[in-house]
């Protein structure tokens, strides 16, 4: 099953339809956490990311970054002549690691051998390699959820009350970049656009964006929280 | 977990929007039970700022549009203080409402993803 963390369901339909999530041949629940309530429960701080449930509704793989299928741009030339900022974005999504052909090999294993497979986890093991949460982090979902719960509820001022919050889960955790991306989204993209601004140079408004922050963490190669196959 | 007031907050209600679910043992994840004398009044609500206390949950209030938000657990020092998976509702693209636990009996691969 696949979950968009999305405050704009809206957003994510385009997406979905092209998952085809009715035909027989790939059937699967396309659901939509317009509160990003997933991230506080399983610890998805980035996408795309996975967990893995059993029959009786144990986790057996904690969140971890969960690409399935290597990116064209992991494989792209930079061109010369781009401007320097965009040069270096596209270097570091170049750098960004990829485990997809492992991480794609251990979900069939693990749907073959269930729990024989070396690659599900004890309850122990699952619970010892989720993400850590300290008072920063959990206070920083408690911000995320408030801006939120701020913009969508208010008439007027619900813009300028999420950003004041979002500021601060982004202070308190810059790791988590799914609450990045969702504000940074947000603040770029023109409410009439048909799809969302990628680039995400919000500076004007959080102080950094994409690529500063990125940078800031040690560059791609840090971007992701790459499984512990 | 948003609030309008940290007074008499239904238990359900505190249930419903931390996961922990206030019990005369105490709060309760799954199989985890975390004692918490007083959080659970005799009148079915929770003294929210007691039961945050116990579990490490940080409260943060925005006092201009008088509105409270309670963050998870920190009390395990991990997301997960259960391997049970916990069981949001979501809704799919038509917005009705979806369980995961509707999915009980199969193997489920839950995938994160977005738009931006």
């Amino acid at each position: 099953m696949t979950v968009a963390l999305d405050v704009h369901p809206e957003h994510t339909h385009r997406w979905i339809d092209a998952a085809r999530p009715d035909d027989p041949a790939a059937a699967h629940p396309s659901l939509i956490d317009t509160r990003h309530v997933t991230g506080e429960l399983f610890g998805f701080v980035n996408i795309p990311m996975a967990v893995w449930i059993d029959e009786t509704g144990t986790i057996v793989r904690n969140a971890e970054s969960a690409s399935i299928e290597r990116s064209p741009l992991r494989d792209m030339e930079v061109p010369d002549g781009i401007p320097e900022r965009m040069r270096t974005m596209l270097t570091e999504v170049k750098a960004i690691p990829d485990h997809a052909d492992q991480y794609r090999a251990a979900i069939v294993d693990w749907a073959e051998n269930g729990s024989d497979s070396p690659y599900a986890l004890t309850p122990d093991d699952v619970i010892a390699r989720s993400q850590p949460r300290d008072d920063a982090t959990a206070r920083a979902t408690a911000c995320f959820e408030l801006g939120r719960h701020l913009r969508a509820t208010l008439d007027d001022d619900g813009d300028a009350a999420a950003i004041r919050w979002w500021k601060e889960a982004h202070r308190l955790d810059p790791s988590n970049w799914t609450y990045k991306r969702q504000a940074w989204t947000l603040a770029t993209t023109a409410p009439d656009a048909e799809e969302n601004d990628l680039v995400q140079e919000a500076g004007e408004v959080y102080g950094t964006s994409w690529i500063d922050d990125v940078l800031a963490g040690g560059g791609g190669a840090h971007y992701t929280l790459e499984p512990d196959l | 977990m948003i609030l309008t007031t940290l007074e008499r907050v239904d238990a359900a209600a505190f249930a419903e929007g931390t996961g922990w679910e206030p019990k005369p043992e105490g709060l309760c994840r799954g199989e985890v039970c975390v004692p918490a004398p007083g959080s659970l009044r005799d009148d079915g609500t929770v003294d929210v700022e007691r039961a945050a206390e116990r579990l490490g949950m940080p409260i943060v209030h925005d006092a201009e549009h008088g509105v409270w938000a309670i963050g998870p657990g920190t009390s395990t020092g991990r997301v997960l203080s259960t391997a049970t998976a916990p069981d949001p509702e979501l809704i799919d693209r038509d917005g009705n409402p979806f369980k995961l636990s509707s999915l009980h009996g199969r193997k489920v691969l839950l995938v994160a993803w977005s738009s931006y």
